[in-house]
């Protein structure tokens, strides 16, 4: 109904429009050159055979086709990238809440501990990678040395197709120090009245926790869940640093799929189709924590849009 | 629990009880805290230690001896500072240029009316879920085939001048809005325009949100390596991270040496934190990821 009552526009609206056009001018170039754009290329890229250089082809469905029906890496890879996921996502949820409740009692030294846990956070994932695998080395690494003190032999860590995932999964936890500063963040503004009201009801620490802390923290959980998730799909980092998708190919996630196929193989049409099926898998776990999120989100007030 | 005694004493005891937990939390806490820097120490107490002292069963907790040598030995075959100025090469620019255009993004969003706000916020919002992997393969064609950029830092720098990610924006935006809105009206009647506004009253006002997001781009792209590996190839344009993967490639099993260049590239970082903490905290805290 407002367009009915058509009022013009002052002087100082229009100078404000044309300022906020400035400003975002930046961000519009990266949303549609560097996100959405490309978003589109994707799809058409699909349906293209190519090098990266010499002709295209059309070639219609046949990346798909191929992808879904003769890629003998392909199942395994998404078996991977999603088993890899929940473990990393799982892992390092619980961890990281854990510590951030610990952290969030009234105890010395809070502002050491919380840098020492964010700590690894800061390091190059590369570094990273190649230090954890001399703690994992099946000879001399310290964790082989530990296991077998607790007689429990020699364990290949990143050197069995059964064991490499969780092993790579217990770095990622071992990575979620930013997990921690946002649930501290969040812990933090949970108000005290609540907890004082709840005392004075009789309630102990554990009906406290369950019907005060956790209902209050649930966006935070679903914001750490959701990051958290998306960027454990995405992984990568561990295949190119470390494992090269081996052993066997038990970490050929399917990032790493795409990477191989795009950068190694150089089939870019091809890498395309699999970059359509890794975005609709990503949409499909988000949209499942999305479609979830309406039950078990708490929001003060039951402001729900 | 009428009676008052009765008050005080559940009070106390309940006082002692928590006294305890926050104990028993305390030492729990130093050992997990032992768990999580324990790696770190390893692989630094590594780098200061012989193949055959390394190899020695049971392994040693403390170097024998402290071979602070080990350090310019390996930098003879790692290059360690040419790939550290490569790696700021890139790193610098594009933190300043993600935290001016968020600044600018997220400043507009707070604060101005235009049209179509909304739907390019949606917009915005929506590319935090989109993964950079499946852009991919059209950006590395275009950098390489249209623009011709293939083999230059540009594909890795000129991104981060488009706006620094949707996260960042928020953050300013969140920032901005934490700013008492008469100060802008009080300058608006004095005669401010929206840039007037942004620079003299808010810029000052948000100066630490502005120093979360610099530190924030700082360790995504000190995490980096997938960007790198695809568009860096020549050897003389290696970052840390591509060294650290050509020298371990290098030197297979020699340890000692490449535990000494992991402890190099985590030593940045580090200080980058220790110096930058205390913004990290309060900024993560002020964001206010509610919203």
């Amino acid at each position: 109904m407002d367009r009915t009552i058509k009022r013009p526009r002052s002087r100082m609206q229009r100078l404000e429009g044309r300022a906020a056009y400035v400003l975002i001018f930046p961000s519009l170039v990266g949303l549609s050159l560097i996100t959405y754009i490309p978003l589109i290329a994707v799809f058409v890229l699909a349906f293209f055979s190519w090098k990266g250089f010499g002709p295209i082809t059309f070639v219609g469905i046949d990346n798909y086709v191929r992808l879904f029906t003769r890629d003998p890496y392909f199942y395994d890879s998404v078996k991977a990238t999603v088993y890899y996921a929940l473990l990393a996502v799982i892992g390092s949820m619980i961890w990281s809440l854990i510590i951030a409740l610990m952290l969030n009692r009234r105890i010395p030294a809070r502002g050491f501990f919380r840098a020492a846990f964010y700590l690894p956070y800061v390091l190059p994932a590369m570094a990273v990678y190649l230090g954890w695998s001399w703690l994992y080395d099946y000879n001399h690494g310290l964790f082989n040395y530990l296991s077998t003190q607790l007689g429990l032999g020699r364990i290949m860590f990143l050197d069995s197709a059964r064991l490499v995932i969780p092993s790579l999964a217990l770095i990622a936890v071992w990575l979620s120090g930013n997990l921690i500063v946002i649930y501290l963040a969040g812990l933090q503004n949970v108000p005290r009245t609540y907890y004082e009201a709840a005392e004075i009801d009789g309630a102990n620490a554990w009906q406290r926790f369950w019907k005060i802390t956790i209902p209050f923290m649930t966006p935070i959980i679903f914001y750490n869940l959701l990051m958290s998730l998306v960027t454990n799909l995405q992984v990568v980092t561990p295949a190119l640093a470390l494992t090269n998708g081996g052993p066997g190919n038990s970490t050929t996630f399917l990032s790493f799929l795409l990477y191989r196929s795009a950068f190694i193989n150089s089939r870019m049409g091809y890498a395309c189709a699999i970059a359509e099926v890794f975005f609709v898998l990503i949409a499909v776990f988000t949209g499942i924590l999305f479609a979830t999120s309406r039950r078990w989100i708490f929001y003060m007030g039951d402001e729900r849009e | 629990m009428n009676n008052p005694s009765a008050v005080t004493g559940a009070l106390k005891s309940r006082r002692r009880r928590e006294a305890v937990f926050n104990g028993l939390t305390f030492a729990l806490l130093v050992i997990l805290t032992l768990l999580v820097i324990f790696p770190i120490y390893w692989i630094f107490r590594s780098s200061l230690m012989t193949n055959a002292e390394l190899y020695a069963y049971p392994p040693a907790l403390v170097p024998p001896e402290w071979r602070w040598g080990n350090f310019p030995a390996t930098l003879e075959q790692f290059p360690f500072w040419t790939y550290l100025r490569n790696t700021f090469t890139i790193i610098l620019p594009s933190v300043l240029g993600a935290t001016i255009t968020a600044t600018m993004s997220g400043y507009a969003f707070a604060r101005l009316r235009f049209r179509g706000k909304k739907f390019l916020f949606a917009l915005c919002v929506g590319s935090m879920l989109l993964p950079t992997m499946v852009t991919l393969v059209p950006l590395y064609l275009a950098w390489n085939k249209i623009l011709g950029l293939g083999g230059t830092y540009w594909p890795l720098i000129l991104p981060h001048f488009c706006g620094g990610g949707a996260f960042n924006i928020f953050l300013i935006r969140q920032f901005v809005k934490m700013v008492p809105r008469e100060l802008d009206e009080a300058a608006t009647i004095d005669g401010c325009g929206p840039y007037r506004i942004l620079f003299s009253i808010l810029l000052p006002n948000i100066k630490s949100a502005m120093i979360v997001v610099a530190l924030l781009k700082f360790i995504e792209l000190w995490n980096d390596l997938l960007q790198q590996v695809v568009y860096i190839n020549k050897q003389e344009d290696f970052t840390i991270v591509l060294g650290l993967s050509l020298f371990k490639g290098a030197l297979k099993s020699d340890w000692s040496k490449i535990m000494a260049a992991t402890c190099m590239a985590f030593v940045p970082g580090i200080i980058f934190y220790l110096l930058g903490q205390n913004y990290f905290v309060e900024g993560i805290v002020m964001t206010g990821i509610k919203d």
